[in-house]
């Protein structure tokens, strides 16, 4: 995991820590901090449980271009796991490869869950005074009836 | 009880000879309350889910089928509930002998196609099933749109979250478990109730014997995976540890060999198995038998150091009722027949706990189902949640004093099993003990304490 950053200024201890001390890391103790070399930083929100650097930015993306097969959910799992790249400036070496796809991620989340809820909320609240007689073949609960799915399966 | 149960188990370590087990000490409290705390959470739901959706008013399908065929009569109900859990049994043995065979002949990837195709099958077909119900008794206006849009993302979702721990936040994992377990447990409680306690007390015995009599399958499959050094992916909930080694991954284990990020990554640790997956899949006539048995092994656990051995076991699973003859037998058990799945849980024999966990040396132990591994967390298998979840979601359907007595009874079984792990060292069967209690307890309440406290309610002595 080698994610020296050279050449860049005003880290917390200059020289020592080749990371900058902002991005999210999790350590395990703060003794183990000092007595050991640089700490690892962890890109995602399990800490050291989680998956180390190299791998977190194939699996961004990964899952940043399987959620556009309708799978929005991925988005958010997304931007949860690397809950501490996200949270980082955006310009932080240690996770400047990462940052764009969670960053994308969270954008498109946002967008597809306001979409829903709105619409969602529209419906709900709207009732039969804005949809018509419609509103009733829309209702999740009637559709079930209808085809004869709430009791039990089959 | 849990405390106490730790204690004793600590004690008990110490005195098999377990050194410096003061570290040990301070955690085991911890760890047993992160394996008590999802088994309490999914029979919490499940009791939760009973009781806002057993009141409906259409018969299960279940009764229904099993009054016509059976006839009126206990003892006709009593034979038919025997039949039944006799041949769940046996497809469950049968079920286990195959994915033994296939763990043998390394065929890995159909068996983790199949796990994920089973966890996929229940979170989607019983998942949108018990969505579907909430939503009628509820009366939540949701749209179709939305429910359509929503339920294939979360059951995808969860289902990815369930098989590839690596690749999601541990807690979401757990989750997505604990889920699948609870899902599994309401369908199970949608049997006729005889059967329901003839599954359960079939369901201990066979665990019993297929983990501790040498010819069982769960003792073969374990066995085969510690000379074989690979883990049996299965569906085993799996603590997060309480003390993770400093800079070691806990759940990449199974994965790659971890490179010495911190620097003192012991190589040597024991992988864990976070969520091994352990699915058979149910034939076309889906008997209703849900049991997530899908095995995984990683390839790459094979690469990692002769030392590091992952011992992940799956318990029993459920029956795989495929075949029509099952099915004619069975017809009490009405199952989605659109949906080819069972999902077989495991239920993971406890394991011995690794007194020297936080040492540097690694633990050559084996880490068969249910205990605590390397990093000390403890696992338990899938199967052992869902049936005792049934077992409590059956309680209340009675009342929510058997529920608690149940409730009790687990737990207190839990705890002892964990004890005797502490003492014996070896794998062992999470179900007997508290099914036992649980059945004893559900008896005793329903003819003892019932009586004993309506008397005092109606006597205004207690309430």
């Amino acid at each position: 995991m080698e994610a020296r950053v050279a050449g860049v200024p005003g880290d917390e201890e200059s020289g020592l820590l080749p990371r900058p001390s902002t991005a999210g890391r999790r350590q395990p103790t703060a003794a183990a901090r000092r007595a050991h070399p640089p700490p690892p930083v962890w890109a995602t929100v399990d800490g050291p449980l989680g998956l180390p650097l190299e791998e977190a930015e194939g699996h961004a993306r990964r899952f940043f271009l399987w959620g556009f097969a309708c799978l929005p959910f991925l988005w958010a799992i997304n931007c949860c796991y690397f809950w501490p790249v996200l949270r980082s400036p955006s310009s932080s070496d240690a996770f400047s490869r990462i940052h764009p796809y969670v960053l994308r991620s969270a954008v498109g989340f946002t967008i597809f869950s306001v979409v829903l809820l709105t619409w969602a909320t529209t419906f709900i609240i709207g009732g039969e005074r804005l949809f018509g007689p419609g509103w009733n073949d829309l209702v999740m609960y009637n559709v079930a009836d209808k085809l004869g799915i709430s009791g039990f399966m089959g | 009880m849990a405390d106490a149960d730790a204690d004793a188990a600590a004690a008990a370590a110490t005195i098999a000879g377990e050194p410096s087990s003061s570290s040990m000490l301070d955690s085991l409290g911890e760890d047993i309350t992160r394996i008590v705390t999802p088994v309490s959470t999914c029979m919490l739901l499940v009791v939760v889910l009973v009781s806002l959706l057993s009141s409906s008013s259409s018969p299960s399908p279940f009764t229904v089928a099993g009054g016509g065929s059976a006839g009126a009569g206990a003892g006709d109900e009593i034979t038919s509930a025997l039949i039944t859990a006799v041949t769940f049994v046996v497809a469950v043995t049968v079920a286990t002998f195959l994915l033994v065979l296939l763990f043998y002949l390394r065929c890995t990837p159909c068996l983790r196609a199949y796990l994920g195709f089973s966890s996929l099958s229940v979170l989607l077909l019983l998942g949108g099933h018990v969505a579907l119900l909430l939503l009628s008794r509820l009366r939540f206006p949701l749209d179709a749109v939305s429910f359509a849009l929503l339920l294939p993302n979360a059951a995808a979702a969860l289902a990815l979250a369930a098989l590839s721990p690596a690749s999601v936040p541990i807690a979401l994992h757990q989750a997505a478990l604990v889920a699948i377990a609870v899902l599994t447990a309401f369908w199970f409680t949608l049997l006729p109730e005889w059967t329901t306690w003839a599954l359960l007390v079939a369901m201990a015995l066979y665990d019993l014997a297929a983990v501790l009599l040498p010819g069982g399958p769960l003792r073969v499959l374990l066995e085969l995976a510690i000379e074989r050094n690979e883990e049996i992916p299965a569906l085993v909930y799996e603590a997060r540890p309480v003390d993770p080694r400093h800079g070691q991954n806990w759940r990449l284990w199974r994965e790659r060999q971890q490179p010495t990020a911190g620097g003192d990554f012991d190589s040597n640790s024991t992988v864990e198995v976070i969520g091994e997956v352990l699915g058979s899949n149910l034939g076309a006539n889906s008997a209703g038998d849900l049991g997530i048995s899908a095995f995984r092994s990683d390839e790459q656990v094979d690469d990692l150091s002769g030392d590091a051995r992952n011992l992940r076991f799956g318990g029993t699973s459920m029956p795989n009722l495929s075949s029509d003859s099952v099915r004619a037998q069975v017809e009490v058990l009405q199952a989605l027949p659109e949906t080819r799945v069972s999902v077989a849980e495991m239920r993971v024999p406890l394991i011995q706990p690794q007194p020297d966990r936080t040492r540097v040396e690694e633990e050559d132990d084996d880490e068969d189902g249910i205990g605590l591994s390397s990093s000390g967390a403890i696992k338990l298998g899938l199967g052992d949640f869902i049936f005792y979840s049934v077992l409590v979601g059956r309680a209340a359907m009675y009342d929510y004093m058997t529920v608690y007595a149940c409730y009790l009874a687990i737990i207190a079984g839990l705890g002892i099993t964990l004890l005797l792990l502490a003492f014996y060292r070896k794998a062992l069967p999470a179900l007997p003990v508290s099914i036992a209690l649980g059945v004893v307890f559900y008896v005793l309440t329903r003819t003892l304490l019932e009586t004993f406290v309506m008397q005092c309610s109606t006597n205004l002595l207690m309430f």
